[in-house]
């Protein structure tokens, strides 16, 4: 992912803000914290007091005095239940925090993405944006976990640690200070710096291999028949070899910053030897306390160790959360009204010189539209592709903002109506109908979650498909597979009518309902929609003549106008009109 | 909308890990002695870490009991510090090994891997899922590095590493010895015993875990039909409701997958603590020395890292071995037919004959039976049917990329598998519905099969594909690169540039799969001109369901249910009121009613 610097003080807000998000779970946050802290200190502890029992033990047994040996043997096997359970508890109780932080997490973005839909998630159709959403939404998942538990722990048992080591000897725990500082904090920031460059190299080879891998594989025959498919397989490996390159760059640096942090705990504990042996050996210090603080010191090493691996995991953190706060915060571009007023009990709708564009550098795309549509009317608008027939349908659902002129609804202009209630009137099939990966009654009980299965049967025998649901070993109850990939692009549409049936809303609007179907098909399909328009308002966006012929009004829009209107059969003598359907 | 995590979740992964594990073991060869060395150096580097523990020992016991001070201590100290260095510079010569060593393992895999697809060919790839494909030769290879360079490794170390600290511990203090040597293998045995069940549990986990992010993406796929359908606020409380299923559920899977590390945890620390209380108070009765005491304390948790170590590693053995399950797949499938091994040479196509052809999938119904077709002039042909036709398959069939079980398939005359394989490729061109460009200029592009091209040849070629002029607008002209980071182009592009490149290559036999769908009124004009142009002196062969496009054909043949059913010009095939004039009524019989 190519990732902008971001600056210290946008970090800081940034993780302000992340916390500001998990402060409903902040209990279990502390508990994982406090029992990950435990587990450490007795680990430590454990090494150290096992150090000075060794020391003490044999100094008792050389100069033959009794020694209380009860207490510390009960305590290092104490300091290891400790260790054994705490570690235990901890996983389970950060997980558990994780998960709730996670649920939070979606929870609130979802909230924000929903009012934004469609007009300002338009950037969301590409896959690639779609796919860094998931991983950016991942990267915020292990917030607790990678960078925030390591954090926080450190943060806590170093001071205690330097404090017990002071407690011996201050220069001591002075020099145990820097060195962790080095280890933890300053190698892994070192090699994050050193290996930036070569981090986006890296992303930009991988991308660069990934693409030629896909289109090799998607492109095969025409490589093969082109006879280029050795030269794409050379090119290939090129690719690979300079991502390897590129990795083995930062390898480089991560052995090195190995190297560095290898030789600063080997040195630290060296250079204690020289500082404690001689307090030793002029008797400053009793014997038995050099063993325990060389292997205190040592031992401490164990709090900055996940510190590297966080510190990295933070940097990634805080660019997803930067992205993702940043989609999050867009404005809604149609605002809800202030005011909103009933629902009007007409449902005809009024559109009154309409004008729009989808931004300011943009041409006008539709250019004083004025069209009435009564109660019960079938209508349908037919132009080249590109003319504004599926955004004039956005408008009416009130999901973009006009430039000027206004759209009512049964008198009432739609800016001043709540849009989930707007779109309560409104029945849509497209051929971008999203089918969700879950059963085929839980989709249709998305556009009516009272239905009863009856219901839902008589949807789909009115939409022509409740044979094939039947036929299938789950019946309603069988998984469609994301997008609806486990059924045919014909059934797919099928069972969207069936959703628009279902929802009790009196206009239909059918956006290129029989687009990409083979020609029998489209037809059996056009029959069950003749079904669904009994009784509704229609607007109609397709060039089947099939379909427009049953129409009571065709509309031609071009240039941003409505340049003709008539049944089908009298604007066939309109040239343009004539064109476009022998076109099409 | 429900919880996803209640689809079967009967099958966890069924892996065969250890086909995969001696697979991928196999294929370390590939990195030559690099494996070797990266072990050797990991050993070495633990053994002065060994060195440095024994000599830490001697100093500790020389300054406490040995009253001795810095002066007789001084050269062990020095010791001590050569011993570090050697063993940084070997810690990082370790750490640039490993990886050296899964570079080259997964650099020649993927070369390997892609090279076998090109002879599996298309046919092969058509029946599997193309996503997963590139994602085995990226994504997989990708999480190969992990196990060659740190799995294999801690395996190797694991192994030697507690071997060489027992040996030095059992001869001078038997009874800590014991006490490593009886812990040890329980360590491995209990996490057999829990892990089984705990592999599959973890292996759930992550399922769930991507199952629920899925889930998550899937509802932000669809919010706008959501908000169609008035359900996306309800669908707020489904997140948090689904969300917590989810950690219920999974918590109560980590309850059991955790207790594997439990017990390691278990026995190390244990172990560990029971060794310091032993050896104090052999200490203290006299009956051990400091220093070897100090000495086996400081070896016992390097004696038990290495093992744990590995269970660290366990993602990167499973990452491993879930990849490579796909990619013995590749490397174990059988090409669809050997290579012919005739080396005549095929010449310009002037008549192409079917006769009695008849095709099957393994194991499945005939795709294509009894087809005939003949075409013995240049000109423009069509082929129509309903989707499942067997179109697709019929133009395979042509292409040579799969091969008639009976019935003859002649070019000028000659059984094609008498011909070079090669040689009738390079008579041939196809274009489908969404050609595909390769990273690279537009010129590369257009020159894919004539690397040796000139300027003017590719200029020549996309004028006469119509593409020329858009080209020219390109910020970069014939030198602008396209596919990744580069010009985005629309549908119409694409298919004008994939049409020159036919031309440059002078292909005698042309094969499109409906060329002008998704296309606009305009570019839908200049690609039927330049289609039209490019079959007065050569056979174009366009594979059709909207009708339009085919009414100037020379020939149209109606396929249904794997067969011709019908064949003759437009107005012939109208008149004979079968599927071909249904077909044309269903989209066009009320333009003129």
């Amino acid at each position: 992912m190519p990732e902008q610097t971001i600056s210290r003080r946008e970090s800081l807000a940034l993780l302000w803000r992340l916390l500001r998000l998990a402060k409903p779970h902040w209990r279990w946050m502390a508990l994982g914290t406090l029992l990950s802290l435990l587990t450490l200190l007795a680990n430590i502890g454990l090494l150290a007091i096992s150090g000075w029992f060794l020391a003490a033990m044999a100094a008792a047994g050389l100069a033959g005095v009794t020694m209380n040996y009860f207490t510390p043997a009960g305590v290092i096997r104490f300091l290891a239940i400790v260790r054994t359970a705490g570690r235990y508890g901890e996983r389970l109780v950060t997980h558990n925090a994780t998960f709730k932080l996670l649920s939070e997490l979606r929870v609130w973005f979802y909230r924000r993405l929903e009012p934004l839909a469609p007009a300002g998630l338009q950037g969301l159709r590409h896959g690639d944006l779609l796919s860094r959403l998931q991983a950016d939404i991942d990267a915020l998942d292990h917030f607790y976990l990678r960078v925030l538990l390591p954090g926080l722990v450190a943060l806590v048992a170093v001071p205690l640690l330097l404090l017990v080591i002071a407690n011996y000897d201050g220069p001591l725990a002075l020099a145990t200070g820097l060195a962790l500082l080095l280890a933890g904090v300053l190698i892994p920031l070192w090699l994050g710096g050193a290996t930036r460059a070569a981090g986006r190299a890296t992303v930009r080879d991988g991308a660069r291999l990934r693409a030629a891998l896909i289109d090799g594989v998607q492109g095969l025959r025409e490589l093969i028949l082109y006879r280029a498919a050795d030269r794409h397989a050379e090119q290939c490996r090129q690719f690979s070899e300079s991502l390897a390159d590129q990795q083995q760059r930062i390898n480089h640096c991560a052995a090195t910053a190995l190297l560095a942090s290898t030789l600063v705990v080997g040195l630290l504990v060296w250079a204690a030897l020289w500082w404690l042996i001689p307090q030793v050996t002029s008797g400053t210090r009793p014997a038995v306390e050099l063993v325990m603080l060389v292997l205190l010191v040592m031992a401490s090493f164990e709090a900055v160790q996940p510190l590297p691996l966080a510190l990295e995991q933070l940097s990634t953190t805080l660019a997803a959360a930067r992205r993702l706060f940043d989609l999050a915060d867009q404005p809604p571009l149609r605002p809800e009204p202030a005011c909103p007023v009933e629902l009007p009990n007409s449902h005809q709708l009024e559109l009154v010189d309409l004008r729009f564009r989808y931004s300011p550098e943009q041409p006008p795309l539709l250019r004083g539209i004025d069209l009435q549509i009564e109660p019960g009317e079938k209508i349908a608008l037919v132009g080249a592709s590109g003319a504004g027939k599926s955004t004039l349908v956005q408008l009416l659902l009130g999901f973009w903002p006009l430039e000027a002129g206004q759209i009512r609804l049964g008198g009432q202009s739609i800016d001043r109506l709540p849009a989930d209630r707007l779109r309560e009137r409104f029945a849509v099939v497209s051929q971008h109908s999203h089918l969700f990966n879950a059963t085929v009654a839980d989709n249709l009980r998305l556009a009516d979650p009272t239905a009863s299965d009856e219901a839902l049967q008589q949807a789909c025998r009115a939409a022509g498909i409740h044979p094939l649901i039947a036929s299938l070993p789950d019946g309603y109850q069988t998984y469609i597979g994301e997008g609806g990939r486990g059924l045919s692009g014909g059934q797919q549409r099928r069972l969207a009518i069936a959703q628009a049936l279902l929802k009790p809303a009196p206009i239909l609007i059918l956006d290129e309902p029989t687009e990409g179907l083979d020609p029998i098909t489209e037809r059996e399909v056009g029959e069950t929609l003749a079904q669904a328009m009994v009784d509704r308002t229609v607007i109609l966006i397709s060039h089947r003549p099939a379909l427009l012929s049953h129409m009571d009004r065709v509309l031609l829009l071009e240039d941003g106008k409505l340049q003709a209107e008539g049944p089908h059969q009298t604007l066939l003598a309109n040239t343009r009109y004539a064109e476009l359907m022998h076109w099409f | 909308m429900p919880n996803p995590a209640a689809q079967s979740t009967a099958n966890p992964a069924e892996i065969d890990g250890r086909a995969s594990q001696r697979w991928l073991k196999q294929h370390k060869a590939l990195a030559g002695r690099l494996p070797l060395l990266t072990v050797l150096s990991g050993a070495l580097a633990g053994g002065l870490l060994i060195g440095q523990a024994l000599l830490l020992a001697r100093i500790a016991d020389g300054a406490m009991f040995g009253h001795q001070g810095l002066a007789e201590l001084a050269p062990l100290l020095w010791a001590m510090l050569g011993l570090l260095l050697v063993r940084a510079l070997l810690v990082r010569t370790t750490e640039r090994l490993a990886f050296r060593s899964a570079a080259a393992v997964k650099l020649q895999l993927r070369d390997r891997l892609f090279r076998k697809l090109i002879r599996l060919g298309p046919a092969w790839l058509e029946r599997q899922r193309s996503g997963e494909l590139s994602h085995c030769l990226h994504e997989g290879i990708e999480a190969l590095e992990a196990y060659y360079a740190r799995y294999l490794p801690a395996v190797a170390l694991s192994a030697f590493l507690p071997l060489a600290i027992l040996a030095l511990v059992l001869p001078v203090d038997w009874r800590s010895g014991l006490i490593l040597l009886v812990t040890a293998p329980l360590i491995p045995f209990f996490m057999i015993l829990i892990g089984k069940q705990a592999e599959q549990l973890n292996q759930q986990r992550w399922q769930q875990l991507g199952r629920m992010g899925g889930h998550f993406l899937d509802l932000i796929r669809g919010l706008t039909q959501l908000k169609l359908l008035g359900a996306s606020r309800r669908e707020i409380d489904t997140v948090a409701a689904i969300s917590d299923r989810f950690r219920r559920d999974t918590l109560a899977v980590l309850r059991v997958a955790f207790l594997s590390s439990l017990a390691l945890e278990f026995f190390a620390t244990l172990s560990i603590a029971l060794l310091a209380v032993t050896i104090g108070f052999r200490l203290y009765w006299g009956e051990l020395d400091f220093a070897t005491g100090l000495a086996v304390l400081l070896l016992a948790p390097e004696f038990y890292l290495p093992l744990r170590n590995l269970g660290t590693q366990y993602h990167a053995r499973m990452a491993g071995v879930s990849a490579a399950q796909q990619m013995m797949t590749i490397m174990q499938a059988e090409p669809v037919e050997k290579a012919s091994s005739s080396t005549t040479e095929l010449a310009a196509i002037d008549t192409l004959e079917l006769v009695n052809v008849h095709f099957a999938y393994e194991a499945e119904q005939s795709a294509l039976k009894d087809i005939q077709l003949q075409i013995d002039r240049p000109g423009l042909y069509a082929l129509v049917g309903p989707s499942g036709a067997g179109k697709s398959t019929l133009v395979d069939l042509l292409l040579r990329f799969i091969y008639p079980q009976q019935g003859s398939y002649r070019l000028n005359g000659t059984a094609v598998d008498k011909l070079a394989l090669e040689s009738i490729h390079s008579q041939l061109a196809w274009i489908p519905q969404q050609p595909q460009l390769f990273y690279g200029t537009v010129a590369d592009n257009i020159a894919l099969g004539n690397p040796e091209a000139s300027a003017e040849e590719i200029e020549a070629a996309a004028r006469q594909a119509g593409a020329a002029e858009f080209i020219r607008q390109l910020p970069e002209g014939y030198q602008t690169l396209l596919g990744e980071g580069g010009a985005g182009l629309s549908g119409g592009q694409r298919q004008r540039i994939a049409l020159a490149r036919a031309f440059l290559k002078q292909a005698s036999l042309l094969i499109l799969d409906e060329p002008t769908a998704h296309l606009d009124r305009v570019s839908e004009a200049q690609v039927q001109q330049a289609i039209q142009r490019y079959a007065r002196d050569h056979i174009v062969l366009v594979v059709a369901h909207r009708l339009h496009t085919v009414r100037q054909a020379k020939r149209i043949w109606v396929l249904d249910g794997g067969r011709v059913i019908e064949q003759g010009d437009h107005r012939q095939l109208l008149n004979q009121q079968g599927l071909y004039a249904r077909m044309l009524g269903a989209t066009q019989e009320a333009v003129h009613a």
